[in-house]
């Protein structure tokens, strides 16, 4: 598993192909403090006003704000409005 | 995003209260079976409230049970619900499209006539006539034609020259202009005399038919016989009547005055200033603004704003700023021969837009006469001017 994740790690580098696809990692985008895009997640774990936890293939992301809402959630993607404090990735 | 709002809306949705404790389980749950949930927001511990299709309603109430939640409608919204909730309010239905239907109907007819470009002609016989020809106020618009009663217009009234018929809405505007009507003629073979037009000095008489009764340096009254059609010689049993004609020329003046003040009183401002404002509705006036003009010398400016402006025509709705300054006045004498040349111009202007352009100017002469305060001006301009004036003869039958 770690092999195979590593290989494609270095492929994406040689081709120079986008790595979010090929390793299957999480897009993040942030406008300012007011909106977080999150493409390629795996679910939400934990959701309240002032934390969101999504989980990712990269570990837990989580988002620490105020007023948090959901403002969209589908398959691929999450965006969250609010005012955001942090945002931190954990194990 | 406004398209997605408009879809949404079309699409119908609902906000939904979804309560329990495994809350994040039954998003991911949503997300995996692909039903669209959007503005979720977290309430307390146990509540959430999201916003969800009707369609996606519909599958998540079973996925509800699997997650263990419970779930309420909280509210609902969209065109779907809205239809339905209409479908129970037929009157209000049936009432707006009374309204409208109403609206339009009663939009296609004339309520305004406005008569625009007449002078002579008064407004009311215009729309006598008008009216006797089948235009008149409450008449429908689409049953007249209008280019015909244009026609009926221009042959009842003679002195019409062209008639213009626009409908903007409910109102008519009727625009008319006037012919300018020759002097009467008289036919060749009736006898006339030619008489004075108006007073002057006889310059010069061309006879061309009739016995030319003044000469040069005559003076002459408007009214006055110059040349006669009533032709009597020596030897002839009867005097023959002719269809006298000619030209002619005499001096005739024109004459023009006026007085002016040579002291003049500015009003300067001094600063203070009361600002009142007043509504205008209609012809009814407002005030806004508590108290009286507070100076006994003032300068008024005014402004008036119309707050809604539609088809450049607008409500009859004025909000009107009065802005008085307080003044004091300054007498100041002007100078005389400033004032004099200012005085002279205006005059001669004056008279010149009264004499015909063709006519060649003789002679002018301006007077000057000043009294204590007071500056009077006369300009008296002559000109060479044709005074013949053709008029019918009347024969006394013997």
């Amino acid at each position: 598993m770690k092999k195979s994740q590593e290989v494609k790690k270095s492929l994406a580098e040689i081709l120079e192909l986008p790595k979010d696809i090929i390793l299957d990692i999480p897009k993040i985008t942030m406008l300012g403090n007011l909106q977080i895009y999150i493409e390629n997640h795996k679910g939400i774990i934990e959701y309240t006003n002032n934390r969101i936890r999504i989980n990712t293939k990269s570990g837990a992301l989580r988002i620490i704000g105020k007023n948090l809402l959901l403002k969209n959630i589908v398959l691929e993607e999450i965006v969250i409005v609010g005012e955001i404090q942090q945002v931190e990735f954990t194990d | 995003m406004l398209i997605l709002k408009l879809w949404n809306y079309f699409r119908g949705y609902v906000i939904i209260r979804i309560e329990g404790l495994s809350l994040e389980k039954f998003i991911n749950m949503c997300i995996a079976r692909d039903i669209y949930l959007w503005d979720i927001r977290r309430i307390n511990y146990t509540t959430l409230e999201a916003k969800i299709g009707i369609k996606g309603y519909k599958a998540v109430r079973r996925l509800t049970r699997k997650a263990g939640c419970k779930m309420y409608i909280s509210e609902k919204n969209g065109y779907p619900f809205w239809f339905s909730k209409m479908k129970k309010r037929k009157m209000l239905i049936v009432g707006a499209f009374f309204s409208l239907s109403l609206l339009l109907v009663l939009s296609s007819f004339v309520f305004v006539i406005e008569v625009n470009g007449n002078e002579s002609i008064s407004t009311e016989k215009i729309v006598n006539t008008l009216e006797s020809s089948g235009f008149k106020i409450g008449v429908n618009r689409y049953t007249v034609n209008l280019r015909e009663i244009e026609n009926n217009l221009l042959i009842d009234i003679d002195e019409l020259a062209w008639v213009g018929i626009e409908i903007n809405g409910i109102h008519a505007k009727v625009e008319v202009v006037e012919k300018i009507v020759p002097p009467p003629k008289i036919e060749k073979d009736i006898p006339c005399d030619v008489v004075a037009k108006k007073n002057g000095v006889i310059e010069k008489v061309i006879a061309r038919n009739g016995d030319a009764l003044v000469e040069k340096g005559d003076i002459v009254s408007e009214g006055d016989l110059l040349i006669t059609g009533i032709v009597e010689r020596e030897g002839m049993e009867r005097p023959l009547y002719l269809h006298a004609y000619g030209e002619v020329y005499a001096k005739t003046y024109y004459e023009a005055s006026k007085t002016v003040d040579l002291v003049e009183i500015e009003k300067v401002k001094t600063g203070a200033k009361y600002t009142r404002r007043i509504i205008k509705i209609g012809d009814l006036e407002l005030a806004l603004s508590k108290g009286d003009n507070p100076y006994e010398v003032f300068i008024i400016e005014k402004t008036s704003k119309k707050p809604i402006e539609w088809r450049n025509k607008g409500l009859p709705v004025e909000i009107i700023t009065e802005e008085i300054y307080e003044a004091i006045e300054i007498e100041e004498k002007l100078d005389i021969e400033k004032t004099k040349n200012l005085l002279h111009e205006t005059l001669v202007e004056d008279l010149l837009q009264e004499i015909p352009k063709e006519l060649e100017i003789l002679n002018s002469n301006t007077e000057f006469i000043i009294n204590d305060n007071t500056l009077h001006s006369s300009v008296i301009i002559e000109v060479l001017e044709d005074i013949a004036q053709q008029k019918k003869l009347q024969i006394e039958e013997d």
